[in-house]
């Protein structure tokens, strides 16, 4: 009996232990609180804006990576000397193979390739949330798409201008990770102007304020407050159209852009910066506003204040902050020769002899700082902490006045090419042009590097001043066997063996 | 469908092979296993082979005087039934000569006492880190992240013990440290509280614990309520730990080290950015007198005091224990440690026993002053042009800014369970509940003295929390006497809730306002925001689950051999739906050779038996990212700001680009594990050898891979990562004499493991990735440094090779090479150096590590030492190579560049190296080259301990109060021998890199006593 007892207990245990089987796949599914799986996105209209806002916070981080912002545009060749002797040094110079991890992390395209992908993704997928989502409207979707097609584009364009050819990849390869070889530069830039001209359609003025009663006012449930500058509307599109055009030497389109903004910048209430304005702690690179055509904006008020990605960290020094020597400079000398110009509001010497300039502090030591941008937290003059918020700004109105006065020169229409460039020069209590150096195109470049300096255009100025002139025979040399663009990083190539390596670098 | 058959193979076959097993003619009565004790001597050395079920059945009564010894007679352990023990047992250290000995970590009491468990100790701080390997690494370690997927898990008393989860790093830009406390969870146990402790290593004993264990396992089991006579004992040690003199060098002595590369390589430009700390040789403050070491390495104390009380009778009994022990070393490093423990057993019915145990402790540390970790933390470098002072007085006066700091850092653990014990003859059955908790808070606060102006605070808090429940049945069956067949099957779940809530500000309105104040009006539109500081946020959360069921199935045959045979399968929530499930089965077989052919071969050879294992086990994952698929999380972050979670404001959702693609069809990575082991013991087991030689296979291990850039990902995930573990442990004791009638007792042990891993295979069938500065090859070692090869300098321009093709010079990844450069071997002399040329080289892990041990007696004096020694490795002497690269050192302003005051040391006996132009493209002092590698094998003196026991003193005996009134002298860490020109080989992060960062593992000398009542 007691055998019997025992034999059944063990059968009941059993039976017992497995009907509780059932429960336990219920048991083990835990959804992870840090991520999003498939099933759960794609479904409300936070998910469409949190991908969109996610793929502009990739372009952020692709561009404020190491400082790239400047590194690829501004330092080469540039007008900034470097303090120390690293990898700085070497951008400047022109070493780009140079062995320091900063320089191999930014020969790597693979933070720009994230932006794509990222685009590529929302364009495939943004749709199921307008049947998922009766908040998420048509208008609203088309919008979307178009920001994000044109950041995509964008994308494109900045790898362009950094590495030349690039492979062009269009569609999302969501988990595929099939190898591609590089794609003739004309053909990346010819997609992304289509891309651009495509969304350019479906781009507004302004986001969250619209002049037609019958469309929405509020985008994403804000005002423009919120939008203003950080987001691609129709002028972003047409500025990155007109530097695309400007960047494969076809002035005539790129007048033509740039004659579309100049039209119409006011409907999306953009303007002319004043110098104070521009160079103000609080001014143009702090508040986002509708004067940045596009912004990628380090938030203040959103804690989103960092110390790398911005000019500054290079920059600064004491006595704006607590650091004794600015890494990077721009030497008395060089300064002196740029502004030559008398009453020139963002340098020049008065009537006493003494230097008049909010470009820069200490012009009369031996590393002056340039403090053109000087974004410290909330725009603060306590240099203590050293954390800044200024945005990176891809073009504003004085930029794409004097990129077209650049394209009207080429185009030989003189007179409207100087009307232009006086437009600004007047905006910086210059007199009107005269004739300066004699060289027309010579003086515009002149005038953009003045107004642009830290803004990250120098060295592609320079790679489009030497395309038009085409009398430097080193250079032309050196652009032939693709000099001119940063390497490939090794960690690409060997990741991908279609690719090879830019001949100059090889 | 595949896991549910799995399932009812699990319980449905081996409960009816059980069955059947029954019906069996003969059925006899219950029996219990003779334990087979070795000589059992109070002190007998490290390990003692415990054959059978060593312990006594939780009712039974005991005699007092076994408490203590190490003997394992508590109450029951974990989840094994008593007859179903392998013939040869896992590796079980005796505590009691440990007990002498200032440890505060579980891994410090094991350091060296066990064959085939590695343990490093990094740094001599107490309470941080120390990694801990049991037979080999099974994936690549190059960062403390990758640790936490190669630790043995820990159990107290049968509760599987959860850590901190690595996830907090995703918000960290350096993995030196956590942001909670870092503080190493395992210096919470009082070895006076332990009566035992137990390395499993490979499956054949680790297959009961389930997946946690593939590392490996080891098992404390604390002393236990018992009935008896009321038994109270008490110790205490007060010791110092002594600081050694160190060479110390100011700026004069850094001028000098630099002024030979000025001279032969320095131009306008290297001159003009010469450091401003080494330009006025009339500052006394770099100067002068550089005696910082009189305020960094003082001298500090030790002490620890802890009671125990235990008694009861036979159907109820407890146990208290209560301590307190500090460590110390310099920096002002402390570790305080505050334990309780109550134990509770009951036996309402002789069938049935009610066991409970509460076990808590209070960490609390004071860290180090490093500066490196202290950005890191702010996230925040000031420049850092200029290094701390070497002069005692400045230096004292920067020391002095902490006063108005806030350095708390403090974890409160608590283990618990409640387990019934059911014993009905032959059918047993124990359900348990049981959990463990462990916090950590730390609250930081910096005054704006020690930052650029700028003051600081941080807070953390995070806890860990793992639910136990576990089910277990047992039944034996004899046929006979000696012929038995038990079965065995049992379920566990474990639920773990990692949380942490964390945030950082700047800039507060004043030094004296120390922490962040928010707005507490709730009317307010400003409600709970901060006033005054800027604040950073931050906050996550995991959750895991494990579900195991297994059946067990032992069959003895007269004590000649046996085998066991499991069969677990294990669910767990980290894995995808579609392969939730990993069936594994482990076989064992044991053969007693000695009574097989040698019955009568009397004493010379006492034991001989042999024992065969294969099996396979499921390993676990410590992230919980998997099980998704393809997911959408924050991506924001960039090089130094990893931590970016909003654009414009709004929280955003991107693929994972920079962690790496997950997809699906994740299978469970397992370990396929074959031992052979042979335990042998000769002149009545005076001499005992045990050898085990094992391989182990490391499969479906998920691994970061890089991927084509123009994916947009930094890499994908993707399984097929395996590796091999091939070694052999050997445990030899001898009882030379033995001590008896007041003679002569001498022990001695001696351990050693022999392991060797090697990449069997990577992710799609690559044969090699490189990781960072690392590079994993298949047929090779993880664990080898990726180097260039060193072959001098080029004096001259014209010494440096032309490639014939291009009649241009070699290069260093384009840059031509020129004099002054490094000499750098072309591996595949295409005339470029590149990483193409770089040589897998030496090994990051000792080839050979173990110790040795003995312990002598006469009549109540005893003395033991023990060695610990670890042969066949290289270190990367990183510190050389940055002290020579000061010319990147003084550019850069990055965690990597910060000098801190060790700065100013002079380590060990330096090498000379090469003199290389700094200031070459090149990076002629780049630490990967095998110029920084150096032979970095060790012997160590651990400890050394002289006791006397006052109780059989005539005086003292006349009184009949104690039964042992121990008093002893213990010195530790006192020798170390080693062709290393660093500092102490020891002191070395997990990838292999001496960093300069660590303090020295101190010399302690200690004094104690014992008492037993």
């Amino acid at each position: 009996m007691l055998y019997t007892i025992k034999h059944w207990t063990i059968v009941i245990a059993c039976v017992l232990a497995g009907s509780l089987l059932g429960g336990c796949n219920k048991v083990l599914e835990v959804n992870s609180p840090h991520l999003v799986n498939e099933t759960n996105n794609w479904k409300s209209i936070q998910d469409t804006r949190s991908a969109l806002l996610g793929t502009y916070g990739l372009m952020r981080a692709a561009l404020a990576d190491n400082n790239g912002y400047w590194l690829y545009g501004e330092l080469r060749n540039g007008d900034f000397q470097a303090s120390g002797s690293g990898d700085l040094r070497a951008v400047i110079a022109g070493q780009l193979n140079a062995s320091y991890p900063s320089l191999q992390a930014l020969s790597d395209w693979r933070r720009f390739y994230a932006v794509v992908s990222s685009a590529s993704i929302f364009i495939d997928r943004a749709g199921e949330v307008l049947n998922n989502d009766p908040q998420y409207t048509l208008l609203n979707y088309k919008m979307d798409v178009a920001q994000v097609r044109a950041l995509r584009a964008f994308a494109y364009f900045c790898m362009a201008r950094i590495w030349g050819d690039v492979p062009l990849i269009v569609t999302s390869h969501d988990g595929n990770f099939d190898r591609k070889a590089r794609t003739p530069q004309q053909q990346v830039l010819a997609f992304a102007e289509t891309e651009l001209l495509s969304a350019v359609n479906d781009l507004p003025y302004r986001y969250g304020l619209s002049t037609d009663v019958n469309k929405p006012q509020l985008y994403y449930g804000s005002t423009n407050t919120t939008w203003d500058g950080v987001l691609i509307n129709k002028i972003s599109a047409y500025a990155m159209l007109a530097h695309i055009a400007a960047w494969d030497s076809r002035y005539a389109d790129a007048a033509a852009y740039a004659n579309l903004i100049m039209k119409n910048y006011d409907k999306a209430a953009a303007g002319y910066v004043t110098t104070a304005s521009l160079t103000s702690p609080t001014g143009f690179f702090y508040n986002k506003s509708t004067s940045q055509f596009f912004m990628l904006s380090f938030d203040w008020t959103n804690r989103e204040a960092t110390v790398d990605g911005h000019l500054e960290s290079l920059t600064l020094a004491a006595p704006l902050i607590s650091k004794p020597v600015p890494d990077i400079y721009v030497s008395a000398d060089t300064v002196l020769r740029i502004f030559s110009e008398p009453l020139d509001e963002r340098f020049s010497i008065d009537s006493a002899g003494v230097a008049v300039t909010p470009y820069f502090t200490g012009v009369t030591g031996v590393k002056p700082i340039f403090s053109k941008i000087k974004v410290i937290r909330d725009g603060s003059t306590d240099g203590s902490l050293a954390i800044y918020s200024s945005g990176i700004v891809f073009s504003r109105l004085e930029e794409i006045t004097l990129l077209y006065a650049e394209a009207m020169a080429v185009l030989g229409n003189r007179t409207e090419a100087i009307s232009a460039m006086d437009a600004v020069r007047q905006k910086r209590g210059l007199n009107r042009y005269l004739n300066g150096s004699g060289d027309l195109i010579t003086d515009i470049f002149l005038e953009r590097r003045r107004e642009l300096m830290g803004e990250g255009w120098r060295w592609f100025d320079q790679v489009r001043y030497q395309r038009i002139k085409n009398n430097n025979p080193a250079f032309t040399a050196m652009m032939k066997q693709g000099g001119i663009y940063w390497p490939v990083a090794q960690t690409a190539l060997d990741n991908n063996n279609l690719l090879v390596q830019t001949p100059y670098w090889r | 469908m595949k896991h549910y058959a799995s399932r009812f193979i699990v319980w449905l076959v081996l409960p009816s092979i059980a069955l059947m097993a029954m019906k069996a003619p003969n059925r006899p009565h219950m029996r219990k296993y003779a334990p087979k004790k070795g000589p059992r001597l109070f002190f007998s050395s490290g390990f003692q082979s415990i054959v059978g079920w060593d312990s006594s059945r939780p009712s039974k009564k005991r005699t007092a005087d076994t408490v203590g010894n190490g003997n394992g007679d508590t109450v029951f352990i974990f989840p094994s039934f008593r007859h179903q023990q392998n013939l040869i047992p896992a590796d079980t250290l005796v505590l009691s000569p440990l007990s002498t000995k200032p440890y505060m970590s579980v891994q410090q009491l094991l350091k060296g006492d066990v064959a085939g468990l590695y343990i490093q100790e990094p740094s001599g701080e107490p309470g941080t880190a120390q990694p801990t390997y049991i037979r080999g690494i099974s994936r690549p370690v190059f960062s403390n992240r990758d640790l936490a997927s190669v630790q043995p898990i820990v159990y107290l008393n049968g509760i599987p013990l959860i850590t901190d989860n690595p996830y907090s790093y995703n918000i960290q830009q350096a993995d030196f440290t956590t942001i909670g406390p870092g503080t190493n969870l395992f210096a919470a146990y009082d070895v006076d509280n332990i009566d035992k402790i137990t390395v499993v290593k490979g499956l054949a004993d680790a297959a009961i614990y389930g997946p946690r264990a593939t590392n490996g396992a080891i098992l404390i089991t604390t002393k236990n309520a018992h009935a008896g006579k009321r038994q109270i004992s008490i110790n205490s040690f007060y010791g110092l730990v002594q600081q050694d003199g160190v060479a110390t060098r100011n700026a004069k002595s850094e001028h000098n080290f630099r002024e030979p590369f000025y001279r032969q390589y320095a131009d306008a430009h290297g001159y003009d950015s010469y450091p401003a700390y080494l330009r006025d040789s009339s500052n006394v403050n770099y100067f002068g007198p550089s005696n910082w070491t009189d305020i960094y390495y003082k001298n500090s104390y030790v002490h620890g005091i802890n009671a125990s009380l235990s008694g009861g009778s036979d159907r109820s009994n407890f146990r208290f224990f209560g301590g307190s022990t500090r460590n110390t070393n310099a920096d002002g490093t402390q570790l305080d440690r505050y334990n309780g423990a109550f134990f509770i057993n009951m036996l309402p019915f002789k069938w049935l026993t009610i066991s409970s145990m509460i076990n808590a402790t209070r960490l609390e540390r004071k860290r180090n002053h490093s500066l490196r970790d202290q950005f890191a933390e702010t996230r925040y470098i000031p420049d850092l042009s200029n290094p701390l002072s070497p002069n005692k007085n400045v230096y004292g006066k920067y020391l002095s800014e902490f006063d108005k700091a806030i350095d708390a850092n403090k974890n409160n653990l608590v283990q618990g369970y409640f387990a019934l014990t059911f014993d009905l003859g032959k059918l047993q059955y124990i359900s348990r509940v049981a959990f463990d908790y462990n916090e950590g808070t730390r609250d930081v606060f910096w005054p704006s003295t020690l930052m650029e102006t700028n003051n600081f605070v941080s807070n953390y808090f995070g806890f860990n929390q793992r639910f136990i429940v576990d089910n277990k049945i047992a039944y034996t069956h004899h046929f006979s006497d000696t012929r038995s067949l038990a079965f065995e099957g049992g379920q566990s779940f474990q639920g773990d809730v990692n949380k942490y809530n964390y945030a950082y500000g700047y800039k507060g309105p004043s030094d004296f306002i120390k922490i962040n104040v928010v707005e507490g009006d709730s009317k307010k539109a400003n409600y709970l925001l901060p006033q005054g500081f800027v604040v950073y946020r931050f906050t996550d959360k995991l959750k895991q689950r494990l579900l195991s069921f297994y059946g067990k199935l032992s069959y003895d045959h007269n004590h000649i051999w046996n085998v066991n045979a499991l069969l677990r399968s294990d669910g767990a929530s980290y894995m995808q739906p579609g392969s939730r499930w990993f069936l594994s089965p482990v076989v064992t077989g044991g053969w007693n050779l000695q009574q097989t052919f040698f019955p009568h071969a009397g004493s010379l050879l006492s034991k001989l038996d042999l024992q065969a294992s294969a099996g396979r086990m499921g390993n676990t994952i410590p992230e919980d990212g998997f099980a998704a698929g393809p997911q959408y999380n924050v991506d924001l972050g960039f090089t130094n700001n990893p931590a970016m979670y909003s654009y414009n404001g709004f929280g955003t959702l991107s693929r994972p680009y920079s962690s790496g693609w997950i997809g699906y069809d994740i299978p469970w990575a397992y370990t396929d594990n074959y031992t052979l082991a042979a335990d042998a013991g000769f002149f009545q087991n005076r001499l005992s050898i045990k050898v085990e030689a094992y391989t182990k296979n490391t499969r479906n291990q998920m691994m970061r891979i890089p991927t084509t850039s123009e994916s947009g990902y930094n890499a994908v995930y993707r399984s097929g990562l395996a590796v091999n573990n091939t070694g052999v442990d050997v445990a030899m004791d001898a009882v030379i004499l033995d001590g008896h009638r007041n003679q002569l007792g001498w022990t001695a042990g001696i351990n050693f493991n022999f392991n060797r891993n090697r990449l069997q295979a990577l992710p799609d069938g690559l044969d090699e990735i490189r990781i960072g500065a690392r590079k994993l090859k298949v047929r090779e070692s993880i664990d080898r440094y990726w180097l260039l090869q060193n072959e001098g300098i080029y004096n001259s321009n014209s010494e440096v090779p032309v490639n014939p093709d291009t009649h241009l010079p070699v290069t260093y990844k384009g840059i031509p090479m020129k004099a002054g450069d490094p000499k750098w071997k072309d591996v595949n002399g295409d005339h470029v150096i590149d990483d193409k040329d770089r040589v897998l080289t030496g090994h990051a892990l000792p080839l050979v590590s173990g110790g040795f041990n003995s312990q002598l007696q006469y009549k109540k004096f005893t003395v033991d030492f023990q060695f610990y020694f670890a042969l066949g490795r290289t270190v990367l002497n990183q510190q050389a190579a940055k002290r020579y690269d000061f010319v990147n050192q003084d550019a850069d302003n990055n965690l990597g560049a910060v000098r801190e005051i060790t700065f100013w040391q002079q380590e060990g006996s330096p090498k000379q190296y090469p003199l290389y132009n700094p200031w070459s493209q090149v990076l002629p002092y780049q630490a990967e080259q095998d110029l920084f590698l150096e032979k970095a094998s060790f012997l160590k003196l651990r400890s050394l301990t002289v006791g006397y026991d006052l109780a059989a003193l005539p005086l003292i005996r006349r009184y009949n109060i104690f039964n042992r009134l121990l008093l002893y002298a213990t010195g530790t860490n006192l020798l170390t021998v080693t062709p290393y020109s660093g500092r102490d080989p020891e002191m070395i992060d997990v990838s292999g890199y001496d960093t300069g960062y660590g303090l020295p593992i101190p010399r302690t000398y200690t004094l104690g006593i014992k008492v037993d009542f």
